[in-house]
């Protein structure tokens, strides 16, 4: 490691401990994350012998090639933003239809038993067909209109984080990273659900069983809030919100698969359309235009936390420009047992995004058909997938689903470590050790 | 070649509903998101195929704007909650409309020739707000704001994109773009400057102050100070910054944006009333998120005609006209539609720059270029990122601008095309 590599790394993890301590410092993690970008590529910029990093000559040529990576990193931080920013819009605007209501209105139990186990597994299968992200995101508006004390409405939340990312572990189509390895490749469909859908489903199990021996009570539900304005939608208006927004969310992978195109665009169709409805429906009452359009829901949409996603993943794409991320696989390359360096992946990608993390451990490992590990299907990349995309849940900000709920429901870092953390490693360890088990005994003996 | 067809009505289509939003009740937002989604779903389904990372480049190019926008914007809202403004509008005595157009014409000017377009465009926005009550009046002081801070730009070589683009690229000088192009930009804004001077007459009303007398009691004379010199040093801080690391100019912003967070954060962490009002996530939520879709929208949808070929053919149709003069101004009236700097870049990559001649360095045609693509812009309010930031301000209304502001930019973009043309063809390049 070069003296600026050093210099980033503290630099790195000073930001995330001031990150972590947002409440007691009383500094907005949102500054902290957009300083620690700007700072870590300041550095880069400035302390990098460049023209070795990007291979290139001259000074002209060396600043070009230092912005090309950047538009591209930006374009797929971009990608993520807009694609939050797209549901999140959606799911608001459905929210202030009582679109969600009609969901909520069937679930009459109040046992808090009961609730623990409806949500956990709607949200593991709801996550498996859709991305992790837009899972997290419907669940938790319709967990506002199911649960009013605060705290337990953040417990349940830091469920949905972890049955989100354990749901989106064990299919194809489920979360990026399980994209990745699909679409190069390194796992096939059946292979990946075979292999790890028993394995997530204990690690969202095992939590939820513990948990339940703890949890008693009844939940309160909130009343029903009226605006100010008296102005609300009709039954009408709400089914017809709720079938638009879902119908909208579900319709993303398949305009994806049509076209080719990225997700967000899918999103920003579907918000289009919606917009487009509700300025038509309610251009003639303007107390209903007011509360409901789209323009009213982007007013309730957390955009610090958008620009804290800008910031932690400008950071983090920096440390992996600077080549931090291979200097990391490189090490854990050494560890010579690759389950161990699968699971210590996993715990790393709670800190790091897992998007570059996994990358940077396919472009490591070439697929291999003469090692079994590594042959497609082979477990290293079958338990790469697990650990990616169940270790995100161990700290709040370790995966896009816990960033957004987080945004939504101002869950406070520190809170989630304490509450939520022992269960999310309890769960990740119990899959991990079903995982090696099953592997070493039954499918690669 | 269907597709191609296609695309061009959609765009029309498309740009037709956004120039009729009032009448039609149809925010331009929701129009300009579907417009990029469904060209680019017709290019991709339709067209020749094309890599993913052809549409991350360009979203990552809208991104720099967008978030250079977001941060600026979220900088200038912090200024104005803290009373910052009101450091310069307690200066400004005046109450006579007459003056008042020129102080913030030539004031917006000269600011835009060191800050970017845009930056200066939302800072003498917002000034006006403290200076002018009613609504109509102020519409006008901010088209002409528009027109300013475009001319601005137009002949700084660190003034717009699109000049820092010729710079660096080497088609003109520094030296020689200011020479060549300050007085024809000068002169689109004085003309009709001058022209507007005769019509108008009487006083500003400036706004009841009980609004902010709430926040007054909030912030000390000596916070809004802070918070003043911190924001504008943080923006005028952006072109060094970009100059010594050779970073983009959004990473300025946002760095400047986290600094003044975090003084925020500390300077009300003792007021819990203060706090409440006064810190950046609540400010936050005041920027105008939807015209920041619309520049999504727009910026993605123009991106799909460069990728699909629409722009190339363009120059090369241009082309065949063979005056460089007449090409030049027909690039500026086309930039009032589609992005100057999908354009500007269109003409630079079909023209190589030449020994001798109009295309040589600091050749008639890039100086005119440079000229024409800038002022250009403010020919309809959403032609420029100046335009679109104000209209996102103010909710200044597409017909609206078309109607009172268009024709005095038409006026003042051709009689400093006029000059430019008498100036190059009989002293700078006989």
């Amino acid at each position: 490691m070069v003296f600026y590599q050093v210099l980033m790394l503290v630099i790195f993890i000073l930001g995330y401990v001031l990150i972590a301590l947002e409440h007691p410092i009383k500094i907005n993690k949102t500054a902290t994350a957009i300083l620690l970008a700007v700072v870590l590529w300041t550095v880069f910029a400035l302390m990098a012998p460049l023209s070795n990093v990007f291979s290139t000559v001259g000074d002209i040529a060396t600043s070009n090639a230092l912005h090309e990576s950047l538009i591209a990193h930006l374009g797929d931080t971009a990608e993520i933003i807009f694609f939050l920013l797209g549901a999140m819009t959606i799911v608001e605007t459905v929210d202030a239809h009582d679109g969600f209501s009609i969901i909520t209105d069937r679930i009459t139990t109040k046992s808090k038993r009961k609730l623990l186990w409806v949500i956990g597994f709607i949200t593991f299968f709801m996550s498996s067909v859709l991305d992790n992200l837009t899972t997290a995101i419907v669940m938790c508006a319709l967990l506002r209109r199911l649960i009013d004390n605060k705290h337990d409405r953040w417990f349940f939340a830091g469920i949905v984080i972890i049955a989100a990312n354990a749901g989106g572990a064990w299919s194809p189509i489920g979360d990026v990273t399980t994209i990745m390895l699909w679409i190069k490749g390194n796992i096939t469909t059946l292979g990946i659900m075979k292999e790890t859908g028993l394995t997530s489903l204990v690690s969202l199990v095992v939590p939820l069983t513990a948990i339940t021996f703890m949890l008693k009570g009844e939940i309160e539900r909130p009343a029903e809030k009226i605006a100010e304005n008296g102005a609300k939608a009709s039954k009408k208006q709400a089914w017809l919100m709720l079938c638009m927004g879902v119908g909208f969310l579900l319709f993303t992978p398949v305009f994806k698969t049509i076209t080719n195109l990225p997700p967000y665009l899918g999103i920003l169709l579907g918000l289009g359309v919606i917009w487009v409805t509700t300025e038509i429906l309610h251009a003639k009452n303007p107390a209903e235009y007011d509360r409901l359009s789209v323009l009213a829901s982007l007013k309730r949409v957390d955009i610090p936390s958008v620009l804290f996603f800008l910031g932690i993943l400008m950071a983090v794409s920096c440390l992996s420009t600077a080549g931090h991320l291979k200097m990391l696989a490189t090490g854990l390359d050494k560890m010579g047992n690759f389950y161990i360096t699968d699971i210590i992946i996993g715990l790393l990608s709670s800190v790091v995004d897992n998007v570059p993390l996994v990358a940077a451990a396919m472009g490591m490992y070439p697929i291999d058909p003469s090692i079994t590990h590594l042959a497609t299907d082979g477990a290293f990349w079958e338990f790469l997938a697990y650990c990616a995309g169940t270790g995100g849940s161990i700290l709040i900000i370790g995966s896009a689903a816990g960033v957004a709920v987080m945004g939504m429901e101002k869950i406070d870092f520190i809170w989630y470590m304490k509450k939520i953390t022992p269960w999310a490693l309890l769960g990740y360890f119990a899959g991990a050790g079903v995982y090696i088990l099953m592997s070493t005994l039954i499918f690669h003996t | 070649m269907s597709y191609f067809i296609l695309m061009i009505i959609i765009f029309i289509a498309g740009y037709i509903c956004i120039a009729l939003e009032h009448p039609l009740k149809i925010n331009k937002s929701a129009t300009a998101l579907l417009l990029a989604a469904i060209m680019w779903a017709v290019y991709s389904l339709m067209g020749p195929g094309f890599s993913h990372e052809v549409l991350i480049a360009h979203l990552g190019d809208t991104a720099e704007i967008i978030f250079f926008l977001m941060g600026a914007m979220t900088i200038v809202e912090i200024i104005d909650q803290h009373d910052g403004f009101r450091i310069i509008t307690d200066r400004i005595e005046t109450k006579s409309k007459r003056k008042l157009l020129w102080i913030i014409s030539i004031l917006t000017f000269f600011m835009s020739a060191v800050l970017d377009n845009l930056t200066t465009a939302i800072v003498m926005c917002a000034l006006l707000r403290k200076l002018i009550d009613d609504k109509h009046d102020r519409w006008f002081f901010c088209g002409m704001i528009i027109l300013a801070a475009n001319s601005g730009g137009a002949w700084s070589p660190i003034g717009d994109v699109t000049t820092i683009m010729l710079w660096i690229k080497g088609n003109v000088t520094a030296g020689n773009i200011i020479l060549e192009t300050l007085i024809p930009s000068l002169v689109a804004l004085i003309v009709p400057l001058v022209a507007i001077t005769y019509i108008i007459k009487g006083k500003v009303t400036r706004p009841q102050t009980n609004q902010d007398s709430s926040n007054k009691v909030l912030v000390s004379q000596k916070q809004s100070r802070i918070i003043f010199f911190l924001g504008v040093g943080a923006l005028l801080f952006v072109p060094v910054f970009k100059t010594i690391t050779h970073l983009p100019p959004y990473i300025g912003v946002i760095f400047g944006l986290g600094l003044i967070w975090t003084v925020t954060e500390l300077m009300h962490k003792s007021n819990k009333e203060a706090y409440a009002k006064l810190n950046v996530s609540t400010i936050i939520s005041r920027i105008d998120i939807p015209s920041i879709l619309f520049f999504l929208g727009i910026l993605m949808a123009v991106a799909c005609l460069q990728t699909a070929g629409h722009l190339d053919l363009l120059s090369k149709s241009l082309d065949k006209i063979g005056d460089v003069y007449i090409i030049n101004i027909i690039i500026g009236v086309l930039s009032s539609v589609i992005d100057n700097v999908p354009l500007v870049a269109a003409a630079m990559g079909m023209y190589p720059i030449a020994d001798v001649g109009h295309f040589a360095v600091d050749g008639a045609f890039w100086e005119f270029l440079a000229y024409c693509a800038g002022t250009g812009g403010s020919l309809l309010i959403i032609g420029s990122a100046a335009g679109v930031a104000v209209m996102g301000m103010e909710k200044i209304d597409f017909i609206w601008y078309l109607k009172k502001i268009s024709i005095w930019a038409l006026i003042g973009y051709l009689s400093g095309a006029g000059v430019f043309v008498l100036m190059s063809k009989f002293i700078l390049h006989t």
